[in-house]
């Protein structure tokens, strides 16, 4: 078995790969940011990314939808293998959704016409019905009242909300995230954590890089860790936070618990 | 303008008595003391001397008053004057009914109206006070009793009125207190009436002509109008269709006023209906029912390829016509053009059914327009106009600078973005245009397109002069909108990019969608900076033969034998006309700013 489907119960190694990473490298100039990285993620499987700053977590996920392009190694995202083809890249970033640290909102768009812009551009969806999902969906995030706003009107925290909702409009069957919480205050951390774990609770495909250990221990069903861009460890959150093999592993979980 | 409503919204901080104002802000200290006297007398010695250059023995007026026909319209001919009015009847209905759509409603609190009243008036009582002997008495005693009656109300609305900084006139009532007071002007206030009948210059005592103040009341009267039915007309359809169908009308009908109903062409119906007709319809028809297949979702590649197809042969088209070989009509060379880019970007709006058929319905009736638009400037016109301009003075000046304006703003689009892409080729190209239009002098430019073009180009593919003067702006203009483009687009952050690569958008609707509304609200100031550049600078018109205002001022009607050499109202005057749109346009810019800023302000 490699380390890239270590800890795998027997009925989640029998789900479809949803994102295979097979030794991909990445450079940025001379600077190598990963180091032949092997992951692999199940059909509805939520994976946490740890690993101290600069370790090439954000990296990684960003090269899964194409944000940044590997210049070594394969990476297959449903099925899909992402290529320079244009057509495979405009698939796969449709069929992933990211949330970003930053939220990203766009700031000249109200909150619904965020949520409306892509389903009505890419996916041609009618307007009508691009909004009534929309409003679903910022019902579900827990802000329908905030819809005719701007962005920034809202707060931190019902930005991010925002943004979680935006790219499920594209009814995504993946979803990464990137610390997603990092630049929240305190008090609104909790109510886009709720809202991720109701996504995770309804089966979402999900690729979270975060420090927030309490979500990682209750939601994740795999952890992986890495450092200077190499995978260091893969296991369940039990074994990362009962007995955790590699020195650095647990140098880094005593720095951060 | 008394249906004032007291609202809800913030009201503006109350106003200190005015003597305490004075002290705070002008006498405070001693050096506050000196600065303000000095700058006073500064002030009043400046203000003087212009009463002195306006008043002064020498100005006479009447050349002013008697060429006023000349300096808005030149030589367009008195008895077709009613098209000229009817253009502005146009005009004024189509800026009625954007304020509708746009839903441009400022209101101003009474005490903002009351502090302006306050300031006129006592301007007014400073220039009674100092203007110079030779100022007409009875102009004088105007001055004075003008300024008591402005400082009067001025002080009612300010002492008298409860709480007028929270008391709001509607935009309504602005736009009909203002018509209300030009109009009333030009019925009451005696002017005279001057002109020139059969070459001679007439003049008369009493108020401004008929001729001139009944259709200006009627323009004012049909834009309330407009305005008031918009406004109904928004209560119960949505905005969104009245806003594209004024967008499309703000492209296409000012050139349709200058060319159909200015120049009225001599239609030659036997050449439409044999040649310019079936040629619309086939571009209108074909490229429609073209655009609608093409937009079949799963046919992109198809249209890619087809629109490469078609571009090659609108350049190739162009090549030879430049060689002098023509396969195809100036207008099918220009509207093969047109389907090659409409082609390319059919990939963008494909969709459902509708949406396929409102493509292709928009292409059509486009494709109509254009076609009609074409036809009509390329055949004779029928006006008898003895200097063959048919476009001169102020209409001519707003014309040149209106399209300049609107032809470089696409352009200068492009160019920003080609200089921002990632490709080599097109950074270089558009660096190499800016870099090169920018180090030489418009004039130059101005020379090179209406002297120097035409030589170059074949025999038969001649260029107007006014095709050419417009041309040089446009290619100039560009250049400095991409310039200013280009800082707003370095604003936009990239995790806006980012954002809008991660949900799929295509390049194409990264950059409209996303880049470009926000990179365009940044440089609205410096955009509007240069449109007003571009507005003064079509004074340069005069060079390269034009008639424009400043012509007129300063060479026309110094050469009238009744004005021999009288430059100085005339160029005053003009001054006057350009500080005033120009003062127009930056104020509607800060305007423009502040509501976009309302809408996402933090
Ligand atoms: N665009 C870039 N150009 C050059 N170097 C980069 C670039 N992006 C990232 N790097 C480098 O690659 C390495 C990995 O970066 P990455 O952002 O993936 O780290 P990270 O694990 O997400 O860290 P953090 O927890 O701070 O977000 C870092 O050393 C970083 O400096
Ligand atoms: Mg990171």
């Amino acid at each position: 078995m490699s380390i890239a489907d270590n800890a795998l119960t027997d009925e989640m190694a029998s789900r479809d790969d949803m994102i295979v990473c097979r030794g991909v490298k990445k450079w940025f100039g001379d600077f190598q940011a990963l180091r032949g990285v092997d992951v692999t993620v199940k059909d509805r499987e939520v994976m946490v990314v740890l690993g101290p700053s600069g370790s090439g977590k954000s990296t990684l996920i960003r090269c899964i939808n194409r944000l940044e392009v590997h210049q070594e190694g394969d990476i297959i995202v449903d099925g899909v293998e992402l290529t320079n083809d244009l057509r495979n890249i405009e698939k796969i970033r449709s069929e992933v959704g990211m949330v970003f640290q930053q939220f990203n909102l766009f700031p000249h768009l109200t909150v619904l016409d965020n949520i409306t812009l892509a389903p009505i551009w890419v996916r041609k969806k009618p307007k009508a019905e691009a909004e009534a999902k929309a409003m679903e969906l910022l019902e579900r995030v827990g802000i329908p009242e905030q819809a005719a706003k701007f962005p920034g009107q809202l707060s931190g925290g019902q930005q991010q909300r925002v943004a979680i909702a935006r790219s499920l409009a594209m009814e995504p069957r993946i979803m990464l995230f990137d610390e997603p919480t990092s630049a929240l205050d305190p008090e609104m951390i909790s109510e886009v954590l709720d809202v991720m774990k109701d996504l995770a609770r309804g089966g979402m495909t999900m690729m979270v890089v975060t420090h927030e250990m309490g979500f990682a221990r209750e939601v994740a069903d795999r952890l992986v860790f890495m450092e200077s861009g190499d995978v260091v460890e893969v296991g369940t959150p039990e074994h990362f936070f009962t007995n955790p093999q590699e020195e650095r592993t647990k140098l880094f979980l005593s720095q951060i618990l | 303008m008394t249906d004032t409503t007291i609202d809800t919204a913030p009201p503006e901080a109350p106003l200190p008595s005015p003597v305490r104002w004075v002290r705070d802000n002008l006498f405070s200290s001693v050096s506050n003391t000196v600065q303000t006297v000095a700058f006073t007398a500064v002030l009043l010695g400046l203000l003087r001397w212009v009463l002195g250059l306006v008043f002064a023995d020498e100005s006479n007026w009447v050349s002013v008053a008697t060429n006023m026909r000349l300096l808005f319209t030149y030589n367009y001919p008195a008895e077709q004057f009613v098209r000229i009015w009817f253009a502005a009847g146009v005009l004024f209905v189509a800026v009625g009914a954007s304020f509708a759509a746009w839903n441009i409603n400022p209101s101003i609190t009474l005490r903002r109206i009351g502090v302006s009243l306050m300031g006129t008036g006592g301007i007014t009582l400073v220039v009674a006070l100092i203007t110079p002997s030779a100022t007409p008495s009875g102009l004088r005693t105007a001055m004075w009793v003008l300024g008591v009656a402005l400082v009067v109300i001025a002080a009612v609305v300010l002492r008298v009125i409860p709480e007028p900084h929270r008391r709001r006139v509607p935009f309504l009532g602005l736009l009909i207190g203002v018509s209300a007071i030009v109009c009333a002007i030009m019925w009451f206030v005696p002017f005279g009436d001057y002109g020139f009948s059969e070459g001679e210059p007439t003049a008369a005592d009493g108020i401004v002509a008929s001729s001139t103040r009944v259709p200006w009341t009627v323009l004012f009267i049909i834009m309330i109008a407009t305005y008031v039915a918009g406004r109904g007309l928004a209560q119960v359809v949505s905005l969104a269709p009245l806003r594209r169908a004024m967008i499309a009308w703000w492209v296409i009908g000012p050139a349709f006023i200058v060319f159909m109903v200015l120049r009225d062409p001599e239609f030659d119906w036997a050449h439409i209906w044999s040649t310019d007709l079936p040629m619309a319809a086939g571009f209108a028809l074909g490229g429609g029912a073209l655009i609608y297949l093409l937009a079949a979702p799963g046919r992109s590649d198809l249209a890619r390829v087809l629109g490469a197809i078609v571009a090659a042969a609108a350049v190739f088209n162009w090549v030879a016509a430049f060689f002098g070989w023509y396969p195809m009509l100036q207008k099918a060379r220009f509207s093969f053009a047109l389907a090659a880019i409409a082609i390319l970007l059919v990939p963008n709006f494909a969709g459902e059914r509708s949406a396929r058929l409102r493509v292709a319905a928009v292409w059509a009736g486009f494709m109509v327009v254009f076609h009609w638009l074409l036809t009509g400037i390329n055949t004779a016109s029928t006006l008898d106009i003895t200097a063959p301009p048919f476009l001169g003075g102020f209409v001519l000046t707003v014309s040149i600078a209106y399209y300049v304006m609107l032809a470089s703003f696409p352009l200068g689009v492009l160019l920003s973005l080609a200089r921002t892409s990632k490709l080599p080729i097109f950074r270089v190209l558009s660096t190499t245009y800016i870099e090169v239009v920018r180090g030489v002098p418009l004039i130059t430019v101005l020379f090179f397109f209406s002297i120097m073009l035409p030589l170059f180009l074949p025999s038969g593919m001649g260029i107007s002069d006014l095709a050419a003067v417009f041309a040089g702006y446009t290619v100039f203009s560009a250049a400095y909108m991409a310039e200013n483009i280009r800082g707003g687009l370095q604003s936009v952050r990239r995790g806006q990019y980012e954002a809008a690569d991660a949900l799929g958008l295509t390049t194409v609707q990264r950059t409209s969608l996303i880049v470009l509304p926000q990179a365009l609200r940044v440089s609205i100031p410096n955009l509007v900076g240069q449109a007003i550049a571009t507005f003064k600078e079509t004074s340069l018109i005069a060079i390269v033969g034009g008639f424009d205002l400043l012509r007129i001022a300063n060479s026309t009607i110094p050469n009238q034998p009744d004005f021999l050499g009288q430059k100085r109202p005339a160029l005053l005057f003009i001054s006057l006309v350009y500080f005033v749109v120009a003062y127009t346009m930056s104020r509607a810019s800060r305007n423009l700013e502040n509501r976009l800023q309302a809408g996402q302000a933090r």
